[in-house]
């Protein structure tokens, strides 16, 4: 690892005695660029006490991406998970523990913790704002691993734009014609319309986007065609009342359709399923703000978000049954938050309360409404020294209805040692709320051997009933943990900083480590008398995730820049380490014979790469021409126990560590008409088993034209 | 420097073997087969069949037909089933289920316990075991998930052989041995989580196990 950094610190070095003098840098965030989610007030970027990164919207339109999943997974430090649609791992820890938020808003409507990135359009978007570390100070529930904040544009041109766009590929072979026989197209089509009436700024964006999904059968290498419709529409409407107020509404919607054709094996005998699977997002948020002088500043914001997902499934063996698998989610909140500008402080104090609540088929009935009512408060000061210093503190409390209590504290600094080097630092405490499939599930999986897993809420009921009706075969000890949940809470440090080497080259470096204490895990309770497990959920493991990142940026020369980014992630469960510790852990030689598991065989938590990067070169000149090719890396991952010693270590099964490289070039014409082609995945690499949701090599041309 | 040893071990090894091929009629066990091979004192079953899927019936599921496979640690033989009744056998095997020839199970005198460690560290029986026999329907080679030689897990539908558990058997005939279950599907090889339900349904109950049997009647291996 110590020669891999070294030498692309010698590269960049090497570099920089070249580089040409340019001020005009599209590469780099100016440090005057103002950015919200970190401190939920306007806040320049080089006043920022925690690592943040901005993803903007050229970032996005010159990678050729559409949904929120392929822009994240270019980001260094970011990885994309299957299972449950793509979820993000941020800072080693789970989809659960990133809060995904619209305008500061959160996005619902998680299938087992996961947000499915693919469910989020990305065509008219300002910026993606991504902070680092537990930001539970501010946000609450979930912003463990940090905060994602999508911010949509609201800004005063009138324009109407046009887009389209259309991909073909073939996994099978490699290259396709663009039309044809087992080609997998996708196409997009989005229209943008800007205006201001009187002093209020409109903005209407529509999109629609069509993949054929490349869905691997389940136990076969065959593919088949999915089709996905994704339809995203977005109103807002943003008016200053007068030079005191002003009132903002935003609108959005997201509809997908998902095709199904499944042929599930059930010990043998295998059944097709065919039906569809549909999601809806609707999400309308309102924010007054009231200025009372220059120093005092209020807001009030309304927002109400619903979600839900159908699946309908009809069985070709059993034309008359068929399966329905329902959730919804409807979240409303009311936030008020003040602003008070002191000399070198700003005191920021805000409330607010949370209506969540949920319907599943997968509850004991899904008439069954279950609630959640989370009243909560939150303050920070930001003390601003002198130029060089700034603290931040800030602290948050809410309070569950349904489970205890979480108090969520943050200190932070920055400080900036000389013009070249700016030092942050962060503590703070994040949680995660339980949320209600693992206090109401009631799940039995009748396709694969009959095993059960229960909400903690109603596991100890279900299992006290059927004990008593003589069901069960045995209770585990761990049925004895079972009680309410608690949040799960963590604590989070961040070191890091930037560093300008000259006006070209940028390096942004953070090590971190989240230590994560009573984290829900699904144990084994009970058995039944079949011998079909019952599991359910029980604040049980503690574990750490712990690493250090980096971020340079380069611009080589006025048109050429490179950009790398690279994570080192350590992962543990603290439980599975002290056994390694105690000898109490044993593995197999490849023949099957056992001995001692050595302590540098762990490889901790499932589904991590050690070792993540990317590399970006792009060429852009002034005429509106780009090329750019990206370069991602992620190393081996475990995915699950080989050699019956139940935690995951070097002889376990695991997905390879692989390369891809992406593509685009793109030249604008007039600054009215905009055309773009790329290739994404050019190597063509798949890997059914591990990596299901990467289809193969896809080319796409994109034409957007715009009247203003 | 281990590794540069293993490779210089590894290319002897090759060079002598491809020398000796030459004399020798070379026999290729195909790693799915029933093998029994002795190597000093330690000897190596594969493949030994424990009442295996015979077929899937749609309403019911697998189905095997019924039978317990029995197996003499003195002889290191598979003795029929006629002989169920008498003191020829040590182990039978039917799924994860593993019998001694004692108590409810066999007219012998075995017994038998779990112990947590390596094969080679187990040098001797402990003084203060507790040797178990079976007593219906409770075994003493402990039945269900982490509880005695293997895990279950349902998502998966696998089977594993828990690393670092030996089963110390009293045999028929009094005689100790000590046996470490190496894997429970045909070819030593546990599916991948991935692999079939098929695969993991009709590969399943094949164990491969090896075992020092003590004949001196002493407890020291």
């Amino acid at each position: 690892m110590k020669y891999i950094s070294q030498t692309i610190f010698l590269l960049f070095f090497s570099l920089s005695l070249f580089a040409q003098q340019d001020t005009a840098s599209t590469l780099f965030s100016s440090m005057d660029e103002v950015v919200v989610t970190a401190s939920k007030t306007a806040t320049k970027l080089g006043n920022v006490t925690s690592p943040i990164s901005i993803i903007t919207k050229k970032n996005i339109q010159q990678a050729g991406s559409l949904r929120l999943k392929d822009i994240l997974q270019e980001q260094a430090g970011m990885s994309i998970t299957n299972g449950f649609g793509a979820g993000i791992q941020m800072q080693g820890l789970n989809p659960d523990y990133t809060l995904i938020l619209l305008n500061g808003a959160p996005l619902v409507g998680r299938t087992a913790g996961v947000l499915d990135l693919n469910r989020i359009g990305i065509t008219n978007i300002k910026k993606i704002e991504v902070v680092k570390g537990p930001s539970s100070s501010l946000y609450g529930s979930e912003a463990m691993a940090g905060v994602i904040n999508i911010i949509t544009e609201n800004t005063g041109d009138k324009k109407i734009q046009l887009g389209a766009r259309y991909g073909f590929g073939n996994p099978n072979s490699g290259w396709s014609s663009p039309i044809g026989k087992n080609v997998f197209k996708n196409s997009d089509l989005y229209f943008l319309f800007k205006t201001k009436y009187k002093r209020a700024i409109i903005d209407l964006s529509s999109n629609a986007f069509y993949l054929d999904a490349i869905s691997f059968r389940p136990y076969s290498s065959e593919r088949i065609t999915q089709p996905i419709w994704r339809f995203t529409n977005q109103l807002s409407i943003s008016t200053p009342i007068n030079n005191k107020n002003n009132f903002t509404f935003l609108v959005r919607n997201g509809y997908d359709q998902i095709k199904q054709n499944f042929a599930v094996n059930n010990n043998g005998a295998v059944s097709t399923s065919y039906g569809k699977e549909t999601n809806n997002d609707l999400n309308i948020n309102s924010i007054y703000k009231h200025a009372f002088n220059e120093n005092i500043k209020s807001s009030l914001n309304v927002y109400a978000t619903f979600y839900r997902g159908y699946q309908k499934l009809n069985f070709s063996n059993k034309p008359d049954s068929s399966y329905i698998d329902e959730f919804k989610q409807h979240l409303y909140r009311a936030e008020n938050q003040n602003d008070f500008k002191l000399k070198k402080m700003l005191v920021t104090i805000g409330a607010g309360y949370i209506i969540d609540q949920a319907y599943s088929t997968r509850y004991d009935n899904v008439e069954s409404r279950k609630q959640n009512q989370i009243l909560y408060a939150f303050a920070q000061h930001e003390w601003t020294l002198s130029k060089k210093l700034i603290f931040t503190t800030g602290v948050r409390y809410d309070h569950n209805k349904i489970f205890a209590a979480a108090f969520s504290p943050k200190f932070s600094f920055r400080y900036i040692a000389n013009k070249s080097i700016t030092i942050k630092g962060s503590i703070g405490r994040g949680f995660k709320a339980p949320d209600f499939r693992q206090l109401y599930l009631n799940f039995t999986n009748n396709a694969a051997g009959g095993y059960s897993v229960l909400g903690s809420i109603d596991a100890i009921k279900i299992i006290q009933q059927m004990q008593s009706l003589g069901q069960l075969s045995e209770i585990k000890d761990d049925y004895n943990k079972l009680s309410t949940l608690k949040p799960e809470f963590s604590t989070g440090i961040n070191l890091g900083g930037t560093i300008f080497f000259n006006k070209n080259i940028q390096l942004d470096f953070n090590g971190f480590r989240n230590d994560i204490d009573g984290l829900i895990d699904v144990r084994q309770v009970a058995t039944k008398l079949n011998g079909a497990q019952i599991f359910s959920y029980i604040n049980i493991k503690n574990a750490y995730t712990q690493g250090l990142e980096f971020d340079v940026k380069c611009k080589a020369s006025k048109t050429i820049s490179l950009s790398t980014g690279y994570q080192l992630l350590e992962t543990a469960d603290k439980d599975e380490l002290a056994n390694i510790k105690a000898g109490k852990v044993y593995t197999r030689n490849a023949d099957g014979t056992s001995r001692l598991l050595l302590m540098n065989e762990y490889t901790g938590l499932a589904n991590r790469s050690k070792h993540m990067g990317n590399v970006k070169i792009t060429y852009e000149n002034k005429h509106g021409l780009f090329i750019n090719t990206r370069l991602i890396y992620k190393s081996q991952w475990y995915v699950g126990d080989r050699d019956g010693n139940g935690l995951l270590n070097i002889n376990d099964e695991n997905g390879k560590g692989y390369f891809l490289l992406n593509m685009a070039a793109g030249k604008t014409f007039n600054k009215k008409l905009n055309i773009n082609i790329g290739m994404d995945n050019v190597t063509n690499y798949q890997d059914v088993n591990y990596l299901p949701n990467l289809s193969g090599r896809m080319i796409y041309l994109s034409i957007n034209y715009t009247l203003k | 420097m281990k590794k540069s040893t293993i490779g210089i071990l590894a290319i002897a090894a090759l060079i002598f073997n491809a020398c000796k091929n030459d004399q020798v009629n070379n026999v290729v066990v195909n790693p799915n087969d029933y093998n029994v091979s002795d190597s000093g004192n330690i000897v190596t079953v594969k493949n030994l069949p424990a009442d295996t899927i015979i077929g899937i019936n749609d309403t019911t599921g697998p189905y095997s037909a019924g039978k317990y496979t029995f197996f003499s640690l003195g002889t290191n033989s598979k003795i029929a089933s006629t002989d169920s009744a008498t003191s020829n056998w040590d182990l039978a095997f039917s799924g994860t289920t593993i019998r001694i020839n004692g108590g409810t199970s066999g007219p012998g005198n075995g017994g038998a316990f779990v112990y947590t460690g390596t094969f080679d560290a187990l040098t001797t029986v402990p003084v203060d075991s507790t040797i178990k026999v079976d007593a219906y329907p409770t075994y003493a080679i402990t039945k269900g998930s982490g509880k005695g030689w293997y895990t279950y897990d349902g998502p998966t539908n696998l089977i594993r052989a828990i690393p670092g558990r030996i089963l110390v058997i009293r045999t028929a005939d009094r005689k100790y041995a000590k046996v470490e279950v190496l894997n429970y599907y045909k070819g030593n090889t546990t599916p991948f989580s991935t692999a079939s339900d098929s695969i993991k349904t009709f590969n399943a109950r094949y164990y491969s196990f090896r075992y020092t049997y003590q004949g001196n009647g002493t407890t020291t291996f």
